[in-house]
């Protein structure tokens, strides 16, 4: 990716992740006291289910352009480098499909 | 061996900490913190999809002692992160640049992360 695109999607991804992580982990601590039966109420609203797959795919996003610039600073042996890029891209395409699955099919 | 005397440049150690320096590498801490409130994320709603009996055993954990201790400093790493990412944001529209500025909002930085943190957990649990 082009450093300048990388730059400016980092920015917008950040600004859209902002109340999407705070409002998705006030979700967490909320129902952190509820049962299970008060959750699955929670989850029928699809309006939630589509914001908790963006909070993934753009979280996830942010992360790898960020750990990507922390590799960059931090490790210097390219070996090593290229495979931590590597797991930090299988990562960031892994979890968030896994997460989109779950919440189509199972939840 | 030839002993070496060169002189060598002076280690981050040594150097005195700023608020600036300070504020820069606690970002990048919270920002690999937040990932990981993120993989919490995933685990939470990866067992409540499992079922009833795993989410109670996930529910048992976050409520813990140590699950609340991880939660609180969860948020204060986002709230932090947050807050910083906006001073940051500022930044890269040109303003805030000065020492003076700088060094103010780096405070207001730390203190809103703290305030937030509270409130956030007054809400999330109903007590306000």
């Amino acid at each position: 990716m082009n450093a300048t695109r990388k730059w400016i999607l980092h920015r917008a991804s950040a600004v859209i992740l902002a109340p999407l992580f705070a409002w998705s982990y006030f979700s967490l601590i909320s129902l952190s006291e509820k049962t299970y039966q008060e959750t699955i109420y929670f989850f029928e609203n699809p309006l939630f289910k589509i914001l908790i797959i963006a909070l993934f795919f753009i979280g996830f996003f942010h992360a790898k352009i960020s750990l990507n610039e922390i590799f960059e600073d931090y490790i210097h042996d390219q070996k090593i480098k290229d495979v931590a890029n590597l797991l930090a891209s299988i990562l960031s395409i892994v979890l968030p499909i896994t997460i989109l699955t779950l919440l189509i099919y199972k939840i | 061996m030839i002993d070496n005397q060169n002189p060598i440049s002076p280690h981050l150690q040594i150097y005195r900490w700023h608020i600036s320096s300070l504020l820069s590498i606690t970002h990048r801490i919270t920002g690999v913190v937040n990932l990981l409130a993120l993989i919490l994320i995933f685990f939470w709603l990866l067992t409540f999809s499992l079922g009833e009996s795993h989410y109670e055993l996930f529910l048992l954990v976050i409520n813990s002692f140590f699950g609340k201790f991880i939660l609180i400093g969860f948020t204060w790493s986002m709230s932090f992160h947050i807050f910083s990412g906006i001073r940051h944001l500022v930044w890269d529209m040109g303003y805030g640049l000065e020492i003076k500025t700088a060094n103010i909002s780096g405070v207001l930085v730390i203190l809103s992360s703290l305030i937030s943190t509270i409130i956030f957990w007054l809400l999330g649990k109903g007590l306000i």
